[in-house]
């Protein structure tokens, strides 16, 4: 944090390569919904005018899986960073989900419809972003999985009899779905659409947030930064 | 007999030389001086490649037919003198069968479509083996295609067709269909029911009714109606669920190389999957899959192969489809709950810290 930032009141929260790897993250999966999507809602007159703005229903599936790889190199990617750099070791730390977040997740569920008198008091990441950042990791694993079976699928055919690539693709479908739901009604919620961000969190395009926010929305971390000196 | 012929042959040769008025008069000229020759049996002429042509007409021929009442130069009208002395030209039907004619035939443009179809190209490309109008539907006994026994009734159209296409009507002979044909059933496609009638294309050409992707759509004309489907017992069921399947979106979407049902089924040879020869007989599943998928292992061939996972038959696949549904839903509910609690304790937190 540079001295700068302090002075005008700003903490990083997303250092240069996160916001990298998000920004990837969040190209490749609108590309994947929106082909895979217009895929699996075909008979949709909107989904055919996109199939064909893709170049057919072959392109389609080309442009997926170009963006299906290119998302897994992401994931990969940022695997190796969480578990061997010093900033990811750290971050990785941060967001292990562990008793106190489903406590805490019940305590604000308490708080909320006005059983509790207290908020919990959050660290750098509150249940909102952990619950986020697993539901992703292992769903994109998992939708990885069936992803490749039906693209492989001469390997398949050769080991599975039909009704597993049937259920494959009854998964992969609904796990993209699954994962869209989600982003819209939770991530979409607490970046853009949240009294304390609206009309948006401003950390993943410059990395920063202000003190302030972090006081309010991440006490814990505030009083950690402030106890080792950093602000 | 020989002199009246002779006889006949000497007046209308006088009639030949006589001068223009008298030759009109006798221009149309009468059953009974076509049948002078055309009349007795053995009444035929070898061909230079061998073959024979049957030049035997009577009075009968035309009897039944739809040209009943024609006279034989109605449709021979290049006939003017008898014995004729060049081959008459083959009967052109257009001369009457065409939108709009006066002679009383049929006011229809399958004429036109006909010159469009694979057969009239290739007459018009000088093919001399080509169809025309005649080869089909008969010559002198023409009849509605409606009518029993006209050579393009649904029972006799593959026989007709067959003289030409001798290997495939061989193969629909022995096919499911082919085999229904000759039961007496007409619910079964004869060969126009999937090509069409005068519009016939090759299938390699986007116009064809069996063009790659148009064959899902010919097959379900009848495979996805009930009505008909229940007489046999068949399900409908395969008909909607290719379409939802990777081949049949795909197939929508334009591919030519995906499969289609008779990637699957075959073609002209298609069997019900009970019989050994079937392509889909579980027994021969891998090798059919493996025309495209290299290497489908027999394991590949258990269980259902057209599934629908919207019903419960489908079983684990109806039952994951169900699951992930109300997942999605439950989700889907569950965060939107989630949000206005968030936000109704929201302003409760923002009251208490002003």
């Amino acid at each position: 944090m540079s001295r700068a930032d302090l002075a005008s009141g700003q903490v990083i929260r997303m250092s240069l390569l996160f916001r990298v790897q998000h920004l990837v993250l969040t190209v490749l999966l609108l590309v994947l919904a929106v082909t895979g999507f217009s895929l699996m809602y075909h008979d949709n007159a909107l989904a055919q005018a996109i199939i064909r703005l893709e170049g057919g229903v072959h392109n389609r599936g080309i442009v997926h899986r170009i963006a299906a790889v290119l998302l897994m190199a992401n994931v990969a990617h940022h695997l190796f960073y969480m578990l061997l750099s010093r900033e990811g070791k750290r971050e990785f730390q941060d967001l292990i989900i562990g008793r106190r977040d489903i406590d805490d997740f019940l305590q604000s569920l308490r708080y909320n419809i006005g059983a509790a008198a207290e908020y919990p008091l959050f660290g750098k990441y509150g249940y909102k972003e952990k619950f986020q950042y697993w539901g992703a990791s292992v769903g994109t694993v998992l939708i990885s999985i069936t992803g490749f079976m039906l693209w492989a699928e001469e390997f398949s055919m050769r080991l599975f009899p039909k009704f597993v690539l049937d259920l494959a693709l009854v998964v992969h479908g609904y796990q993209g779905l699954l994962a869209f739901v989600i982003l819209f009604f939770w991530h979409l919620y607490n970046v853009h659409l949240h009294p304390s961000v609206f009309p948006m969190n401003p950390s993943w395009i410059t990395g920063k947030v202000s003190a302030e926010w972090l006081r309010r929305e991440h006490p814990l971390e505030y009083e950690k930064l402030k106890e080792e000196g950093l602000l | 007999m020989r002199r009246y012929f002779l006889a006949a042959v000497v007046f209308f040769l006088g009639a030949g030389l006589l001068p223009g008025p008298a030759r009109e008069a006798g221009a149309a000229i009468s059953l009974e001086k076509c049948t002078l020759c055309h009349g007795k049996p053995e009444f035929r002429k070898l061909l230079v490649d061998g073959h024979i042509r049957e030049l035997y007409v009577t009075a009968d021929s035309l009897k039944g037919s739809v040209h009943e009442k024609k006279a034989c130069t109605d449709c021979h009208f290049d006939v003017a003198e008898i014995p004729h002395r060049e081959r008459p030209k083959r009967v052109a039907c257009t001369h009457c069968h065409f939108k709009g004619n006066k002679e009383g035939a049929p006011q229809s443009d399958n004429v036109l479509a006909y010159f469009d179809s694979a057969h009239g190209q290739a007459i018009a490309r000088g093919n001399p083996k080509a169809p025309l109008c005649q080869d089909c539907h008969g010559s002198h006994g023409i009849n509605k295609a409606k009518t029993a026994d006209s050579k393009v009734s649904r029972f006799h159209v593959a026989e007709t067709c067959g003289r030409c296409h001798m290997e495939i009507y061989a193969q629909y002979k022995t096919s499911i269909h082919g085999v229904m044909l000759a039961k007496g059933i007409g619910d079964v496609p004869s060969c126009p029911g999937c090509h069409g009638e005068h519009r016939i294309f090759k299938h390699t050409d986007p116009q064809s009714s069996v063009f790659a992707t148009k064959v899902s759509e010919q097959c379900s004309k009848c495979h996805s109606s009930i009505a008909i489907m229940s007489k046999f017992g068949i399900d409908v069921e395969p008909a909607a669920t290719y379409k939802e399947s990777f081949h049949g979106v795909a197939s929508q979407f334009g591919s030519r190389t995906v499969a289609n049902c008779s990637s699957c089924h075959g073609i002209h040879d298609i069997r019900p999957p009970d019989d050994p020869l079937s392509m889909v007989n579980p027994k021969n599943v891998p090798a059919t899959c493996g025309k495209c998928h290299p290497g489908a292992s027999a394991n590949f061939a258990v269980g259902k192969m057209h599934v629908d996972a919207k019903k419960k038959d489908s079983g684990i696949i109806y039952w994951t489809a169900t699951f992930f549904k109300w997942l999605t839903i439950g989700t889907m509910l569950a965060l939107i709950v989630h949000i206005f609690l968030d936000m109704y304790g929201r302003t409760r937190r923002l009251r208490g810290e002003q």
